[in-house]
């Protein structure tokens, strides 16, 4: 598969599973994009770990260094699997993967070439190794533990964002 | 026969159930929306191969069990966690208490785990004076009506979303809702505070990776992430057969699991959690402890029932069996319900209290079929049936008809005289209503069919 039909197959079912996702080509777009999905949230954690993370306009006064208050966590992940359309969150580089979970809105840069086929082209290279966590994100968080009533943002957040790159 | 008065009132537990019309309707519509979920998400997926790789690799482990288990552990423990083995349940209980008591933890936040329902943890812990949460929302909802689980997936798909309003209304002394979307707010509210202020979490595993020593869950709600991240003490109970060889063959499963549980391509989260933070993490209990549960498993690995152990713990059998669908989960009395739980309860807890489970299968096979590790249930169930006689757990009376019966079967002269008697004595032995199971039979025919195709 080339890289545009697996960044098209993972906005295929990334959406399935209940993301937003949005596709843009540079940092403007992928600015504006953000702050249409940030609408009036005045909390965000973002760790500006990356290069991208830094690049991010997000006011000052609308920061928050503790992701355990924050409304919205955005942060650029590790990569993505399009077979599944999941997220991949690894704890790798001193990321808290915990933090895309405990606020209400989720919202996930990944950037296009990280996004893998398929689960064992990720996983079968993890190695013996891996870092402490590897989450694998797929939609917003749900229960159905109600008359099997399905009900978004149980635990986790509400609302995820992707921004592919 | 001593032992009856012992073993699980099955029959009396199911009686009582098909006469309650809720809990019929409850499970109709679960079993029912699972197996249609399910079925749409296997649909166009080379299903028999995936089904057929996946017990491969899961008789592989069982075949050498004891290697990939000593593996895990070294792996587990070069990345930080410690290891702990339980030969049974009392020895895993101990375990936790212990770690608990060492680290001073007066409060832990649990992640749905059927392994600690095995074993009775948290009653236990609770009266050692520890305050243990629930916090998948079906779990939390058991426990706050002190109940157990009915589905192994849906642990409370039993209740009704007005029994669970009340329920949260009384207990809680929140405002009284109806609305799912409303009740699962107030636990979210609830529990975060739960979370936030715990001193350890308490989870189980889908999978024990040998490879690289990690831990594998998959939740929905998100709250298994919670458990395993937040508490600084992180505790996981295990059974030894939840071990496959590497990362590589995780997706295997992770195709088969959620497909077979609940029609999901993929569960909301997948956790992949190897040891504890290292220097330069944010993410990671400091202290992960694994408590490796035996409890008979060694056992059942060396006899002839020891495919049951490539179980998966999906839900898939108990929601295609017509028993089932229509008792329910509580009836069967033990941790496991359904098809996997009559067959795993029997090896777990002896013939002698849980034979009666065995009446609970119609050996229609509709448990092999879906089964998606290809656990021979239809087959482990027929040969514990036939145990079962061979002991000498069934009536003195039905024993001495299968004898009877099998004594005028085997002569054609004796079969025919049978009949003709069958049909002289129906009518007054219906008038006289020996039994209700006669009151259903139908009559014997006037021409019985081998002389209609003679």
């Amino acid at each position: 598969m080339i890289q545009d039909a697996v960044v098209d197959l993972f906005i295929e079912n990334a959406t399935k599973a209940g993301a937003h996702v949005v596709r843009v080509t540079n940092v403007e777009e992928l600015n504006s994009s953000l702050a249409g999905m940030l609408d009036r949230v005045n909390s965000v954690y973002s760790p500006g770990l990356t290069e991208t993370e830094r690049t991010l306009d997000i006011p000052a006064e609308c920061r928050t260094d503790d992701y355990k208050d924050a409304a919205a966590c955005v942060e650029e992940v590790h990569g993505a699997i399009a077979e599944t359309g999941s997220l991949i969150c690894s704890s790798r580089g001193g990321r808290a993967v915990q933090a895309g979970l405990l606020p209400r809105r989720h919202i996930a840069i990944v950037s296009a070439e990280n996004i893998f086929a398929d689960l064992d082209r990720f996983l079968g290279d993890l190695g013996d190794s891996p870092p402490t966590n590897v989450t694998l994100e797929t939609g917003p968080s749900r229960t159905a533990d109600i008359e099997l009533t399905l009900t978004i943002g149980v635990h986790g957040p509400e609302h995820l964002g992707i921004i592919v790159l | 026969m001593g032992a009856r008065s012992e073993s699980i009132p099955f029959r009396e537990n199911a009686a009582q159930a098909v006469r309650n019309a809720a809990l019929r309707a409850a499970m109709r519509n679960a079993t029912g929306t699972f197996s249609v979920k399910r079925s749409h998400a296997i649909a166009s997926v080379p299903i028999e191969e995936w089904r057929e790789l996946a017990s491969q690799v899961r008789l592989h482990v069982l075949d050498n069990l004891e290697e990939y288990v000593n593996r895990f552990e070294r792996n587990a423990v070069k990345a930080g966690a410690t290891v702990h083995r339980a030969k049974d349940a009392a020895a895993a209980r101990e375990i936790v208490w212990c770690l608990l008591k060492d680290h001073g933890a007066r409060k832990v936040v649990k992640s749905k785990s059927m392994i600690t329902e095995e074993i009775h943890l948290n009653d236990y812990l609770e009266r050692q004076g520890i305050t243990v949460v629930e916090t998948d929302l079906g779990e939390y909802i058991i426990q706050i009506a002190r109940e157990h689980p009915s589905h192994i997936i849906v642990p409370a798909i039993h209740k009704s979303r007005r029994q669970v309003g009340n329920l949260f209304a009384e207990k809680l002394g929140c405002e009284r809702s109806e609305d799912p979307v409303v009740l699962a707010k107030i636990a979210r509210a609830k529990l975060r505070e739960e979370f936030l202020s715990a001193d350890a979490g308490i989870s189980g595993a889908n999978f024990a990776v040998a490879g690289s020593g990690s831990l594998v869950l998959f939740t929905n709600e998100g709250n298994g992430r919670m458990c395993t991240t937040l508490p600084e003490l992180h505790v996981a109970v295990l059974s030894i057969e939840k071990v496959i060889p590497s990362l590589a063959d995780l997706p295997k499963f992770i195709r088969l699991l959620p497909r077979s549980a609940t029609g999901q391509i993929l569960s909301a989260y997948v956790s992949i959690i190897s040891g504890t933070r290292k220097a330069g993490e944010a993410t990671g209990a400091r202290h992960l402890h694994i408590v490796l549960l035996d409890n008979g498993r060694s056992d059942i690995v060396s006899g002839d029932s020891r495919e049951m152990l490539k179980c998966i713990r999906c839900g898939a059998c108990l929601n295609a069996c017509p028993v089932y669908q229509t008792v329910g989960g509580h009836a069967y009395g033990s941790t496991y319900p359904g098809p996997m739980g009559i067959v795993l309860t029997v090896l777990l807890e002896g013939m002698e209290r849980a034979h009666t489970l065995l009446d609970g299968t119609t050996l229609c096979g509709a448990c092999g079929d879906v089964c998606p590790v290809k656990v021979p249930l239809p087959r482990l169930l027929r040969r514990l049936r036939e145990q079962r006689v061979e002991i000498g757990f069934t009536a003195a009376a039905e024993r001495l008809g299968m004898v009877g019966f099998g004594r005028v079967a085997r002569s054609p002269a004796f079969f025919e005289l049978a009949q003709k008697l069958a049909r002289l004595a129906w009518k007054p032995a219906r008038i006289t209503g020996i039994g209700s199971t006669l009151d259903r039979m139908p009559m014997p025919a006037t021409t019985p069919f081998r002389k209609r195709i003679s």
